[in-house]
């Protein structure tokens, strides 16, 4: 059985990983597909521990636990649901916009094998972009509901 | 004999998708001639090499031996019609073809079974429609997206298959003056095939009886299963009570790269 020791320790390196994650990330950083699945896949998998810790710890006898849940709760709140999650949203758009808009305007008239190929990547990564605008927006709709 | 053609193709595709080292968006190959594996009428094979050719989806072709059938791969991209094809509201599923040696052998099989006119619903580039025609069948070509029926346009200059730019649950059948019709019908059923089905066929049921509807389909765990599974038909087929005449696996460009092939359902009204 895992003890509370066990779990704090846990909950602490999780903490430090969401930490890191959100320390790599300005105002102006655009985040790969990569980097942004990564960092909604730590504040879910944050969100669930929280959500079952809170159910399990006793308030008083794990009171220094308890208060880096709360205050971790805090963070994702304010530092991500509030303000980094809003900002993922708008660039993506945006940037999805952009590509669509650049795609469209490329000129159609006699295209090498290459020029068709690279092409094809950019189409790809406009499709990455679109998956992952729809995961976010899942993760949107789930906070509409908190 | 046309089930025997249909497990050579897929042996090709197979065999093609080992020796594949090219990286353009979709693929496909085509015999060069009548052979022991493809006993295909010359003229059709040349008809078929011509409207991969003529097809600007296709912008490279070379000749490859597979399984020691000399053939020409065609190498395409479809991308912008994918892109055009997402921003209408209506269309129901993205452009995205079967092989057109595919639909050579689904129509093969559709005249088999002694339907008259063939009806490409969702037609894309209109190349089951264009094989009806290569085969003697009346056919009709439904697309809603203009660029695609732009692109059918001069396609239809070789073998004239009737190109409409039409959504094809509004369109009126009663035009067509049709006997014995087989719909096919584009896209899977998880994406968006039920429902530009049901569309279509309760308008046919309005003036026709005897019809048959062939359907693409899929076993792949991407998508939700059917409980009554006919590659994810069966419940829309109890429903309408559609007879199941056939199964037929063949290659399509979206699962090239899947180790299962695409089942066409056969399926008939039940009278």
């Amino acid at each position: 059985m895992t003890s509370l020791d066990d779990v704090s320790k846990m909950f602490h390196i999780e903490f430090a990983k969401l930490d890191k994650l959100f320390n790599s990330i300005t105002p102006q950083s655009e985040l790969s597909v990569h980097e942004i699945i990564e960092l909604y896949y730590q504040i879910i998998n944050m969100s669930s521990m929280i959500t079952m810790l809170k159910q399990q710890i006793d308030s008083h006898n794990s009171k220094s636990l308890f208060d880096k849940i709360l205050d971790t709760e805090r963070i994702i709140s304010e530092n991500f649901n509030l303000n980094i999650h809003p900002q993922i949203m708008k660039k993506l758009i945006n940037s999805i916009h952009d590509t669509t808009v650049n795609l469209q305007s490329s000129d159609p008239m006699q295209k090498s094998k290459d020029d068709v190929e690279n092409e094809a990547k950019r189409y790809e990564e406009l499709r990455q972009k679109m998956s992952t605008k729809e995961f976010v927006e899942q993760y949107d709709k789930g906070l509409s509901y908190d | 004999m046309i089930e025997e053609l249909a497990k050579n193709l897929v042996n090709l595709k197979q065999e093609f998708t080992k020796l594949y080292v090219g990286t353009s968006h979709i693929q496909e190959v085509i015999p060069i001639h009548k052979s022991e594996m493809f006993p295909i009428d010359e003229n059709h094979l040349q008809l078929l090499h011509h409207f991969a050719k003529n097809n600007p989806i296709y912008y490279n072709f070379y000749e490859q031996k597979i399984l020691d059938i000399p053939c020409i791969v065609y190498e395409g991209d479809i991308n912008k019609y994918w892109l055009n094809s997402i921003q209408y509201g209506s269309s129901h599923a993205p452009f995205s073809p079967t092989w057109i040696m595919s639909a050579y052998v689904n129509v093969l099989l559709a005249k088999d079974f002694g339907f008259l006119e063939i009806i490409d619903i969702g037609s894309g580039d209109g190349r089951i429609a264009y094989c009806a025609k290569i085969l003697n069948l009346e056919s009709f070509s439904i697309e809603i997206d203009e660029m695609l029926v732009n692109l059918q346009k001069p396609l239809s200059n070789i073998l004239n298959f009737n190109p409409y730019c039409s959504d094809a649950v509004q369109f009126d059948y009663s035009l067509l003056n049709l006997q014995k019709p087989a719909f096919f019908i584009g896209g899977l059923a998880q994406m968006g095939g039920i429902e530009l089905a049901t569309g279509v066929l309760e308008k046919i049921s309005l003036i026709l009886k005897n019809v048959g509807w062939v359907f693409a389909g899929t076993y792949s765990l991407k998508y939700n299963s059917d409980p009554k599974n006919n590659a994810g038909w069966g419940t829309f087929m109890d429903k309408y009570n559609l007879k199941h005449i056939q199964s037929i696996l063949l290659p399509t460009v979206w699962a090239f790269h899947e180790s299962d092939e695409t089942p066409y359902i056969f399926t008939q009204t039940n009278e």
